[in-house]
């Protein structure tokens, strides 16, 4: 029994020679599969071209195609819905209003916003308001309801918030001033509104200049485009 | 049938012809009573001191702290802040006039 067991043939080790040399055509293959394959898949590095040749340079840079934007001027800021996000056809404005209310004065001031447009506001007053956040639908409106709606009528001293138009019109806030002393009322939004009207309580309608984004002085300029 | 289109006719004509009576707006007047009659009333506007002369009528009530009052508590110097609706200035038909504190400067 032990006589068979230590007649097992056994292969010999190899030299160390031939060692080196196994090793050294390893690393030459790893080499040129780094220089040929790797680099330009991973990093578009193509030191011999031949990732150009082989179409693995775009696996590291794939080429940009941006969706052409439909943004025809003057077009109604109307949403496009697209799952949880709308996309319009502009950039969406700034206001900054302020003004003092009179003893017993008030004043309208609204937005004109397509259905399903946004904004969002904040507004505070030096002391508080008769305040009506309310919508009138554009006359000649056919969807059959009222010609004004109310969203939030109640007295506050200021309120932050947005709003998704529920139908195409203007939409803003009645203030009243119920003390005989003068009341002063800032207003901040942004949003996807066309124009705005202030509506004295003589009223007489006085439309306001609306400011795009890029009048931010405090934005960074736009990134100069780099090719790569 | 002639007779009943031409009175439909009618009808709308007539429609057509009461809705601009239905155009009309709100105005806040706010100053002092400058003189008070049956059927009008003029107020002195604080802003820019112009005299506003109003029409009232049956259904203009007066009130203070939001409860009617007597017609008669408008004087002439009262601090009132009226309600009204016309088409213009020159043409108001006052809803409600409210006795206010005299307003003070801040």
């Amino acid at each position: 029994m032990m006589n068979r067991i230590s007649e097992v043939p056994t292969a010999a080790p190899p030299s160390l020679q031939r060692l080196a040399r196994t090793t050294a055509v390893a690393l030459v293959v790893a080499v040129v599969i780094l220089l040929t394959t790797v680099l330009p898949a991973e990093y578009a590095i193509d030191p011999l071209g031949t990732g150009r040749w082989l179409g693995l340079t775009d696996i590291a840079s794939p080429p940009v195609n941006p969706v052409e934007e439909m943004r025809p001027a003057g077009a109604a800021l109307k949403p496009i819905a697209k799952g949880p996000i709308s996309e319009y056809p502009r950039d969406f404005m700034l206001d900054v209003y302020d003004i003092t209310l009179q003893p017993y004065e008030y004043v309208e001031y609204k937005y004109h916003l397509e259905q399903g447009a946004t904004m969002m506001y904040s507004w505070k007053a030096s002391a508080p308001l008769l305040q009506d956040f309310h919508g009138e639908r554009e006359s000649g409106a056919t969807d059959g309801g009222p010609a004004e709606e109310s969203f939030d009528k109640q007295d506050r001293r200021e309120a932050t918030g947005s709003l998704t138009a529920p139908f195409t019109g203007i939409h803003g806030w009645y203030w009243e001033n119920p003390t005989g002393t003068p009341i002063t009322v800032r207003l901040t939004s942004s949003g996807f509104y066309g124009s705005a009207i202030e509506i004295r309580s003589d009223r007489t309608r006085h439309p306001r200049v609306l400011k795009p984004i890029d009048v931010l002085a405090s934005l960074p300029s736009e990134p100069a485009a780099t090719a790569r | 049938m002639t007779r009943r289109f031409m009175i439909a006719v009618g009808i709308v004509a007539m429609m057509l012809s009461v809705t601009p009576a239905w155009a009309h707006d709100d105005y806040r007047i706010i100053g002092t009573v400058l003189k008070v009659s049956a059927g009008k009333l003029d107020v002195k506007q604080t802003k820019d001191g112009k005299t506003i002369s109003m029409k009232t009528d049956q259904a203009t009530i007066v009130t203070r702290d939001k409860k009617k009052v007597s017609n008669a508590e408008l004087k002439v110097g009262t601090n009132v802040v009226v309600d009204a609706r016309g088409d213009s200035l020159q043409d108001l038909l006052v809803l409600e006039v409210k006795i206010v504190p005299a307003p003070t400067a801040k």
